[in-house]
């Protein structure tokens, strides 16, 4: 999951702080794999045919993606204002694409 | 438009037949190597690609182009599998559009977003769904579901004490998560406008979001 | 603990028999009747024929929040299926399902669920995942001062730093597990709900891991 830094790739060395490459999200296009670094701003239980989800919206300045994960209420560690980078191939909405339980990567403030 | 058909069975080589007909790209992918064999033998459906494979893996999707499918239907006999292909279509792959078919009626529930499906259909539910709108008269009868269950699309056949009768559609009271799609009158489709006036035996279409069935099953039926 | 096993195969007839002869009370479902010979004639569970991702078949066999379950038919789609609707259907936290596919295993366990591939496939690894409770260790050094104890962990341990866990517990988290994939984890790296962490741990500390990890509460 966690994608390391060109300097960092040295597999003989220990590795210290992992650096996680992520795209800006004005530049992610739906369809590719993508790995976008932001906050969380936004977090909402949307429930469908009965079944729990939970939508959460990230933002890193260049635009805001959404990320949902079905069938879940909540998500340990992820909180308003968290730094979290998301991973996964997402799908075209009408303003803004959106990741479907992606991988995600708790991240320090 | 580029249609991926997982499940070759009578179903699936019909669509796909269908399709390529239409002028889409199909590619029909089963388990099955005797089918696939003999599909690819037979060049039957025509222009049909064939793939032998597990549609319920992430690396055969991958080599049989999902990642630029515009439309994956999971038509197989066993719904387990469909609902796998279509979480893998829409997670993975983010396919725009991902049908699914259901094939045991008890099962029909999870043929949601849940499983990454945007149009279930259950062969048994339409069936009878059908039969029901032959036989009866002032029923609400469900025929589809859209969106995972979010839009459904319902049928009356106004009876001769319906409230509708004599109304103009923008009197019918119908709430705003609900549409008139198409009013079938002897046997010619009328595209509704607000004052279209409706008659005992019209088959009114109407398409319903959210949870107002009752609200237009009291205006068009009572 | 009340434990639902789908699948009678060898895999299941053997966990069936070992939580049985404890004190749990297990049901087994399958669909084929005759599986449950496996089972022996003095198997003290129930016995179901259906099918393990069906609510009434579930509901019919006391599936409660704070139950587990253990999806292992021997078809992946299946488990997926029993798994999910476990989880998300009736809340049940405790859920392993059986993987045949590794590649498979990785997009599910984003789903949150945890599971056991084959090559690892033992009835005692399925048991460790169902029952918190268990603390039978990875490893012991022969002087048995030190253990390699595995955990996963919970949500209220989420966003606790390695390098934080190391510290509380005097221990070294060997090997993280995450979405499927391993890794020997940094210490600035965060732990996220579901993983699974390798400790490296004086046998006289592995409790405060426990603790350091919001299991205490989590007692069956």
């Amino acid at each position: 999951m966690v994608r390391l830094g060109r300097k960092q790739r040295d597999s003989r060395q220990p590795q210290p702080v992992p650096e996680i490459v992520g795209t800006r999200i004005s530049d992610a296009q739906p369809r590719a794999r993508v790995c976008v670094i932001g906050k969380v701003t936004r977090m909402t239980a949307r429930p469908t045919s009965g079944q729990p989800a939970l939508a959460v919206s990230i933002s890193d300045g260049t635009g805001t993606v959404t990320a949902v994960w079905t069938g879940r209420r909540e998500i340990g560690g992820i909180t308003l204002g968290r730094r979290v980078a998301i991973e996964g191939v997402p799908v075209k909405r009408a303003d803004h694409l959106e990741f479907t339980n992606p991988g995600y990567t708790l991240l320090p403030r | 438009m580029k249609v991926i058909i997982a499940g070759a069975g009578s179903v699936g080589r019909y669509m796909a037949g269908q399709l390529q007909d239409s002028g889409h790209a199909v590619t029909l992918i089963d388990n099955d190597a005797s089918i696939v064999a003999n599909g690819q033998a037979t060049r039957t459906p025509v222009g049909v690609t064939w793939f032998l494979g597990d549609a319920c893996e992430v690396a055969t999707l991958r080599s049989i182009g999902t990642a630029d499918a515009d439309i994956v239907a999971a038509v197989t006999g066993d719904d387990e599998d469909n609902l796998v292909v279509s979480l893998l279509s829409k997670q993975e792959f983010a396919v725009p559009r991902v049908l699914a078919r259901v094939n045991n009626p008890k099962n029909e529930w999870m043929f949601t977003d849940m499983w990454g499906v945007d149009v279930s259909v259950s062969t048994p539910h339409l069936l009878t769904a059908l039969v029901e709108e032959a036989v009866t008269v002032g029923s609400f009868v469900r025929l589809l579901s859209l969106e995972g269950g979010k839009a459904r699309l319902a049928e009356v056949t106004l009876a001769a004490g319906s409230p509708a009768i004599t109304k103009e559609i923008t009197q019918l009271g119908l709430p705003r998560e609900s549409t008139v799609v198409a009013v079938l009158r002897e046997g010619h489709v009328v595209v509704p406008r607000g004052d279209t006036v409706l008659h005992e035996g019209d088959e009114v279409l109407v398409l319903v979001t959210g949870g107002v069935e009752d609200d237009v099953r009291r205006a068009l039926v009572g | 603990m009340h434990v639902i096993v789908v699948g009678c195969g060898r895999v299941g007839s053997e966990v069936a028999l070992s939580l049985a002869s404890t004190d749990h009370s297990v049901v087994v479902i399958d669909r084929r009747l005759e599986a449950f010979r496996r089972l022996g004639e003095g198997f003290t569970g129930t016995t179901m024929v259906g099918v393990g991702f069906d609510r009434d078949v579930l509901t019919g066999a006391g599936v409660t929040p704070d139950c587990a379950v253990a999806a292992v038919t021997s078809g992946d789609n299946s488990n997926i299926l029993i798994a999910r609707v476990a989880r998300e259907t009736f809340g049940v936290q405790h859920v392993v399902a059986r993987i045949y596919d590794p590649r498979r295993a990785e997009i599910y366990e984003r789903l949150g669920i945890a599971t056991v591939a084959t090559v690892a496939w033992t009835s005692a690894r399925v048991l460790r995942h169902l029952l918190a409770s268990d603390t039978t260790p990875d490893w012991i050094d022969p002087t048995a001062k030190f253990t390699i104890v595995e955990r996963r962990v919970a949500a209220g341990a989420a966003g606790m730093s390695i390098a934080e866990l190391e510290a509380s517990t005097s221990g070294r988290v060997a090997v993280l597990g995450r979405f499927g994939q391993a890794s020997i984890p940094a210490p600035a790296m965060l732990l996220q709900e579901d993983d699974v962490v390798h400790v490296v741990i004086a046998s006289d500390n592995a409790a405060s891991l426990d603790s350091a990890l919001h299991l205490a509460g989590e007692t069956h």
